[in-house]
């Protein structure tokens, strides 16, 4: 699946919703741009520092996981990048302009929960919103975005479900239709917060299988991850977290011991599938060690 | 309708203009109420609606006028620095959102009483019929008053209809649409002021103490017939309408009777019969639906399991990680 | 008794029974739940007063509180059935009983001695004139006696049910471990709402009662943190509501009821701006303190994190700090100004800064909180 095939936009195959409908190829940015670049972001709730200080690079075309334990600071990571919270101090990056220049190119998948699910609307109306942003105001979603959407629809294997009442839908059907909103918004950055939360193993290959072939295309894939067991299988770079950056970069590179052990204290939820490691020492605590270094 | 029973007053013309305007300000209340009812503001249309009563109170006490366009203007007044208030209030202190209401409401409404308690005492006799606003009284409706209803109304309901998915949005998932870049700022406040406009124009006909049941009760028995949201706007406005002639019917065939009881009373009798009884989402429905079930699993003929359902259904019970 | 004494004796009671169940309305936060209430009590007066044909019947009581009790029953029973939210169940409850009841007046208005007016109004400067008379003895006000004895009821109530009631409205989890039943304990509140609104109902009418429940003890709440102190201080306030309500309504000759709610809401208003700790004013000052001192942290973990990197040459530069922590060229002198007076930084050079040991292990720990 991920063999780092070359970014390519043209030999997309008919019906994937890569077949740009509004963000015409005219507008692809230079590769060597990173995805998204982050200096120094702090966020704080009430003068309590959420995030210190992060820096990020993310280079375009690749699939990285968002990891650390709760009250980590990863889904305010993924918000302030997308200015849904204020940012104490710091700047960001997405494609190399400030996010208001390329709202265009990213797309964002909230948290299952955060929407009321009984709310009087189907399926397909949940995904044309994901055409509002280019449709600007005063305008309907017509024809092309009803393609669009049942394109999107067919992408994430719900297109029979169109017209079904979102109240009718498993949480794993929720998510692919909260997935397909995404696709149709035809980003290069993807935003998605836990995306596997309350998802059956199924939809969670196939979601999986949707966000490769997004990365294989030369888009980036940036989610809020809570198994760290699945990363290595799922991702190729990871951002360890908590409050501050504790690593980042390739997945091996970032699960070591050390760094594992400063994220989670002595209970780590991961295990090496190359080396086994040896349990922790019960009761370890967070080192308060020099600051781990930082990817360039 | 039975001729006997009005009094010589009601000429057709009155009962036409009076039913009109009740009718447009039920159609008006009722699909406006839809965002309330489904952004969980139920009670903040209860909050503005006796926030509104100082307001028309001062623009008497300041005008001297008793035309409606300068009450309603008064009443949007009030009725917008209260909204103010209690976001004021939540976002600079530890008093929930439920508490700052109540103190909106409550004092607001006192402050207006002190005001038209204030003007009854004064020397003219104009200020009498401004307490018609505490019940409503739809026949003090004027031909003027419900040309007004009708074209602030009217472009109420266009804004509505030329923003339909920014409103929509917002209702669903106001961040998706910050992160789309659709200023959702502004379509709060286009919609919260389309609210304060629906809810000061029916104070006339509703009065202050229940216009917020017509902003609720046509909306929550509208979502229980559909589950689109289109159609349950056009249902609720239908249902709104519906009850504002009926209630305004009502309250002329009786001395005294205020129409705003009888509306609610209509409105909040439509709410009972949807929620038992709407195909699907009734009660009722629910209850026959198990009976069945559980005489299918008595009759042995049923798999001991869950009766087929939805694939969704299963796959809601198989799924989860 | 002068008139205007028993008046102010009445509203100070009224007041005071009404801010007692008040401080746990606001923190439960089931506010609203009180102008619900104090609006279909109306309905059970009514009733009641069909059957038994007197308005001084305790029957009235009775009646009005058991549809206090229905009205929350309702409500939860309408939220349960999933069909509407909790907002929508109370926005739908309380007008169609209240309604009810303003039509079977409107109906039946010359045989009940209650119109419109009273019933959002209340009488209190009336009621000094319905007394209690036990053999020809003048007892004074009948009205006094009866939020006398709920006044007492409800700090009965509020003294036996102490810990039960600060259990479960902090820490619920909590309390059902104890074996307290969430449900009887709700129960049992809501019937001391609901005696109070009736009560009260008569002198201040259905929608003060909620300024008088609701307003004192958010007050309060942005004067203390503890419980007890809320109480009191809830209590006094209403107090004072009632009394320069009275006077004030004296001296213009408007509603009395009218200008005790709007003077609760003066004293809201009031401690919300200006209230030591929590009021607008004095958050905005130490917001602006505090944002100092956390930028001077910022500044610090900034410094640690880029020590010793290919970069550190530039992310030590005071304008780059500037341009990558947004901070206005002002801004950035008062923080480096204090990092420098408390010994985090010093300068090198003009236009370079570098921690110090105090600075790294103030950053190394504020890192890790």
């Amino acid at each position: 699946m991920s063999n780092g095939m070359p970014p390519s936009r043209d030999d997309a195959p008919p019906g994937h919703p890569r077949g740009r409908t509004w963000n015409r190829a005219g507008d692809d940015p230079d590769p060597s741009v990173p995805a998204l670049e982050v200096d120094d972001l702090t966020v704080a709730y009430r003068e309590q520092p959420v995030l210190w200080d992060v820096d990020l690079r993310i280079r375009q075309g690749s699939a990285t996981a968002i990891v650390g334990p709760n009250g980590a600071g990863k889904t305010t990571l993924i918000r302030s990048i997308l200015g849904l919270v204020p940012r104490a101090a710091g700047r960001v990056r997405i494609l190399g302009s400030p996010l208001e220049d390329v709202r265009r190119q990213v797309a964002y998948v909230p948290q299952r929960g955060s929407v009321d699910w009984d709310f009087p609307t189907s399926v397909e109306d949940v995904v044309l919103m994901g055409t509002y942003g280019h449709l600007g105001w005063f305008r309907r979603p017509g024809k092309r975005e009803r393609e669009a959407a049942r394109r999107a629809l067919e992408r994430v294997e719900m297109a029979a479900f169109a017209h079904r009442q979102i109240s009718e839908l498993s949480g794993g059907q929720q998510q692919r239709v909260f997935l397909a909103r995404a696709l149709v918004q035809e980003a290069r950055v993807h935003f998605l917060d836990e995306p596997f939360q309350g998802v059956d193993a199924r939809t969670e290959r196939s979601i999986m299988d949707v966000l490769h072939e997004l990365r294989d295309r030369g888009d980036t894939v940036i989610a809020v991850h809570h198994s760290l067991q699945t990363v290595p299988e799922y991702f190729d770079g990871v951002v360890l977290l908590n409050v501050r950056l504790i690593a980042a970069g390739p997945v091996d590179a970032v699960f070591t011991d050390e760094n594992l052990r400063t994220a989670y204290g002595g209970r780590i939820p991961y295990r090496s599938p190359t080396s086994p490691t040896s349990p922790p020492p019960p009761g370890a605590s967070p080192a308060a060690g020099p600051p781990p270094p930082l990817e360039g | 309708m039975d001729g006997g029973f009005l009094p010589a007053l009601f000429t057709d013309h009155t009962l036409r203009v009076v039913g009109l305007g009740a009718g447009a300000v039920g159609a008006l209340a009722g699909s406006l109420g839809c965002f309330a009812l489904l952004r969980r503001q139920s009670l903040l249309g209860d909050a503005v609606s006796h926030a509104a009563l100082p307001g028309i109170a001062l623009a008497f006490l300041l005008t001297g006028s008793r035309a409606t366009p300068v009450l309603v203007l008064g009443a949007a007044l009030t009725g917008w620095l209260g909204t103010l208030f209690v976001m004021a209030v939540v976002r600079h202190s530890r008093i929930p959102e439920d508490s700052a209401l109540g103190i909106l409401l409550s004092v607001f409404f006192g402050v207006g009483l002190v005001l038209l308690t204030f003007l009854q005492r004064g020397p003219t006799a104009a200020q009498a019929g401004l307490d018609t606003f505490l019940f409503g009284q739809a026949a003090t409706l004027l031909v003027q008053d419900v040309i007004l209803v009708l074209s602030l109304g009217g472009v109420a309901l266009l804004l509505l209809a030329l923003s339909w998915k920014e409103v929509k949005l917002l209702a669903f998932d106001r961040e998706f649409g910050r992160v789309q870049g659709i200023p959702m700022g502004r379509v709060d406040l286009l919609l919260t002021s389309l609210l304060v406009v629906a809810i000061v124009l029916g104070l006339q006909t509703v009065g202050v103490v229940l216009m917020s049941a017509l902003v609720v009760a046509p909306a929550a028995a509208a979502r229980q017939w559909t589950d689109s949201l289109g159609r349950m706007v056009i249902l609720a406005g239908a249902l709104g309408a519906g009850a504002g002639v009926g209630g305004a019917w009502m309250s002329t065939l009786g001395d005294g009777i205020p129409t705003g009881p009888a509306i609610v009373l209509l409105a909040s009798g439509v709410v009972a019969v949807s929620i038992l009884a709407a195909p699907r989402r009734g009660v009722l429905w629910d209850r026959i639906r198990r009976r069945r079930v559980r005489a299918r699993l008595a009759a042995g003929g049923g798999t001991p399991g869950m009766p087929s359902e939805a694939p969704g259904e299963r796959e809601r019970l198989g799924g989860g990680d | 008794m002068p008139l205007h004494v028993e008046i102010q004796l009445l509203a100070v009671v009224v007041a005071a029974a009404c801010a007692l169940p008040g401080v746990f309305l606001v923190l439960r936060r089931v506010a609203l739940i009180s102008d619900a209430i104090s609006h279909s009590v109306l309905l059970g007066i009514v009733l009641a007063f069909f059957w038994v044909r007197d308005l001084t019947h305790p029957a009235l009581i009775l009646g009005a509180t058991a549809t206090g009790i229905l009205t929350v029953a309702l409500v939860e029973a309408l939220h349960r059935s999933g069909r509407v939210k909790e907002d929508a169940a109370i926005a739908l409850v309380f007008p169609a009983l209240f309604s009810l009841a303003v039509l079977l007046i409107a109906r039946y208005a010359g045989q009940i001695h209650l119109d419109v007016h009273s019933v959002l109004l209340g009488e209190i400067a009336l009621s000094p004139f319905r007394r209690w008379e036990v053999g020809g003895v003048d007892l004074g006000p009948r009205s006094l006696w009866m939020m006398g004895g709920i006044l007492i009821l409800n700090a009965g109530a509020l003294l036996l049910l102490w810990k039960e009631l600060k259990v479960s409205t902090f820490d619920p989890a909590l309390a059902a471990s104890l074996g307290f039943s969430p449900v009887v304990l709700h129960y049992a509140f809501m019937t001391l709402v609901s005696v109070t609104a009736v009560g009260a109902f008569d002198a201040v009418g259905s929608i003060l009662v909620v300024a008088l429940m609701i307003a004192p003890p958010a007050t309060a709440w942005l004067l203390t943190d503890r419980l007890s102190v809320m109480v009191g201080l809830s209590v006094a306030l209403a107090v004072a509501a009632a009394v320069t309500g009275f006077w004030a309504a004296w001296l213009l000759d408007v509603s009395i009821a009218g200008s005790m709610a709007a003077m609760t809401g003066v004293g809201f208003v009031l401690a919300f701006i200006l209230a030591p700790d929590r009021g607008v004013l004095a958050s905005l000052r130490r917001r602006a303190r505090q944002r100092v001192e956390f930028s001077g942290m910022l500044l610090a973990v900034h410094l640690l994190h880029h020590e010793g990197t290919a970069d550190e040459s530039v992310e030590t530069r005071v304008d780059h700090l500037q341009k990558h922590l947004r901070w206005s060229p002002d801004f950035a002198r008062r923080v480096i100004d204090r990092a420098e007076r408390v010994g985090w930084v010093r300068r090198e050079g003009r236009e370079r800064l570098r921690l110090t040991p105090l600075g790294r292990e103030t950053a190394k720990v504020g890192m890790i909180r």
